[in-house]
């Protein structure tokens, strides 16, 4: 990989004997860098062990590091209870979005970059905004509009509440990885008689392969993570997984347990997801994957 | 003779032309119908007193943003708003810029250890609030049981339920979600910087602090600029982590402007005053925005000259 080369230049020069100072300052990075891994991964850890602990373990006062033993009956509650629906509705809700953003913002993204047409500076003026636009302004209108269109409480209100969301990303990171393809093959396509749709369905798009698998995890991942909106609009069966979950916090009786494991079960799709396209992941956040 | 407009000719150019409009028509017409008619919604909204439980509704004009003038907690709000953000991005990109200079080197299973510090910035947010709670609980938490048997905190109390504390909790944890994201840009602005400029310096007997500042730091001012830019929009209205770890309380003392307008909306039901709310927020930052993006481009015309 390129970083290994490019960043080896520098401590390249640690080739030299070693001298006492450097020793020195080799370990004070290696303390620092364990410090901060610490700090970014050990809440996560904490909360995987915490969703295995029996309830006399997890509910002491003085609470230890290591458990003396380990339970699953956490999970087997939670997939005893009404949270199976909540994911259910989460996965139902982001492969929707998904699908929909990305074919719609695929369009659009191929769309401003090799076409001119009539309000196409108008499009990107206002795919800009509103990939800025914080979703909370948008609250009040959208759940209106929701209202009037009888779509308060159902998946396919959620759906149109998230597209708000991913639509402008899907586009914006489409429109990039067009870009990336050469224009000339699609020219030479065409000089070979294949159509506008011809040359972009045989040429372009098995091209796009590795942006339309990113831009769909960032859909997805924007779908599942999101609260706000889907707070609103959902009510009763439809509640997605965050909507469900921050109400378990409010009780008198918080089972932590049982919110630990379900903490869990909502990371793990996202944590394999990013594991398995980590390089596509970088590149995708870098471009604005993430708001917030 | 009124010209045909090039996209109803017929030619190539006219035939290009439709191509682009009809693949772009329906992101078009989404974002009209789910973000532009919200907007001129909201404003109307904004000019209406609604209430949804007794479905009232009234013309009061301008009264919403008279009474945005007046509301006391409101102007509270805005101030603990610019506190959140300002600390939540120092901290943010101070802390990711020192884990970004951590993980620049060629040290075996680095590129792991990458992959582990992003982990914040990738796990679903409501986990990531529900895991900091649960440690920090008062009563069986292990930070919090952790500070009281070393007498930081009353005994049964947690950060995040005390007024003095629980601003400056949610923002450090906003910190540990938001520093990876700050990391990575660093980082991946690092690997650009030309491999001259350090060997320049070196001859120039530089050590690394030097290295540091006249080299690497100026590089990084674009990526910063940058990162300001974009999270300071998003950090002012960021909403779901103080929502979801104090709901803006105890007695307000973590409330920003995005949990109040959700509270105004879903606690007290006045749609129409938090529409003025949103109305407000939303004109300040265009008007900041647009600020900003004419004065960049006069200076880059000054320049230019």
């Amino acid at each position: 990989m390129s970083s290994r080369t490019m960043s080896g230049r520098r401590h390249g020069a640690a080739r030299t004997p070693l001298s006492g100072g450097r020793v020195l300052a080799v370990a004070g990075r290696v303390v620092a860098l364990a410090l901060i891994v610490f700090f970014a991964v050990g809440p996560v850890l904490w909360m995987v062990l915490s969703s295995f602990r029996p309830a006399d373990e997890l509910f002491r006062s003085d609470p230890t590091l290591v458990p003396s033993s380990l339970t699953t009956e956490w999970y087997a509650e939670v997939f005893d209870s009404e949270a199976l629906r909540w994911f259910a509705n989460s996965l139902v809700v982001a492969v929707c979005t998904t699908t929909v953003s990305l074919i719609v913002g695929t369009a659009a993204g191929y769309a401003v970059t090799r076409f001119t047409f009539p309000g196409r500076r108008i499009l990107l003026a206002c795919l800009g905004v509103a990939y800025l636009f914080p979703a909370i302004l948008l609250l009040v209108p959208l759940y209106l509009v929701l209202v009037t269109l009888g779509l308060v409480g159902g998946l396919a209100g959620i759906v149109i509440a998230h597209l708000t969301v991913t639509l402008p990303l899907t586009t914006w990171l489409m429109k990039s990885f067009v870009e990336a393809v050469p224009r000339e093959l699609e020219e030479a396509a065409r000089v070979d008689g294949l159509g506008y749709l011809g040359s972009f369905i045989r040429v372009t798009l098995p091209l796009l392969r590795t942006g339309l698998a990113t831009t769909a995890m960032f859909s997805f991942i924007l779908s599942w993570d999101e609260f706000l909106l889907a707070s609103v609009v959902s009510q009763g069966d439809s509640m997605t997984a965050p909507v469900g979950m921050a109400g378990l916090v409010t009780s008198f009786d918080i089972r932590w347990g049982a919110i630990m494991a379900l903490s869990t079960l909502v990371t793990v799709p996202v944590v394999v997801l990013f594991l398995v396209l980590q390089r596509y992941f970088e590149k995708g956040l870098t471009a604005g994957g993430v708001k917030g | 003779m009124v010209s045909t407009p090039a996209f109803l000719t017929r030619g190539p150019v006219g035939q290009r032309q439709r191509a682009g409009l009809a693949l772009a028509l329906p992101a078009a017409l989404l974002f009209a119908a789910i973000l532009g008619y919200p907007l001129v919604e909201s404003f109307r909204t904004s000019l209406f007193s609604i209430n949804l439980l007794t479905g009232d509704a009234a013309f009061v004009g301008l009264d919403n943003f008279g009474a945005l003038a007046r509301d006391q907690a409101l102007l509270s709000t805005l101030g603990r708003t610019v506190l959140w953000t300002v600390l939540s991005l120092a901290g943010q990109l101070g802390l990711g810029l020192a884990a970004a200079l951590l993980i620049d080197a060629d040290w075996p299973g680095m590129r792991w250890i990458r992959q582990f510090l992003l982990i914040p910035y990738v796990i679903p947010v409501i986990a990531s609030a529900l895991v900091w709670q649960w440690m920090l609980d008062g009563h069986y938490g292990i930070i919090s049981t952790g500070l009281q048997s070393w007498g930081a905190l009353q005994p049964g109390v947690s950060p995040l339920g005390q007024e003095g504390t629980s601003l400056a909790t949610v923002i450090l944890i906003n910190i540990w979600r938001g520093f990876p994201f700050a990391m990575l840009v660093f980082w991946a602005r690092m690997q650009g910087i030309d491999r001259a400029q350090y060997e320049a310096a070196r001859v120039d007997g530089a050590g690394p602090w030097h290295e540091f500042a006249h080299v690497t730091l100026p590089n990084l001012k674009s990526a910063a600029v940058a990162l300001l830019a974009l999270r300071g929009i998003w950090t002012l209205m960021y909403f779901e982590l103080v929502w979801l770890l104090t709901r803006g309380g105890p007695a307000g003392s973590s409330e920003t402007l995005s949990t109040y307008i959700y509270k105004v909306v879903t606690g007290e039901f006045r749609v129409g005053y938090a529409a003025a709310i949103a109305s407000g927020t939303g004109l300040l930052l265009t008007t900041a925005g647009l600020t900003v993006w004419v004065l960049t481009r006069l200076r880059g015309r000054w320049r230019h000259v």
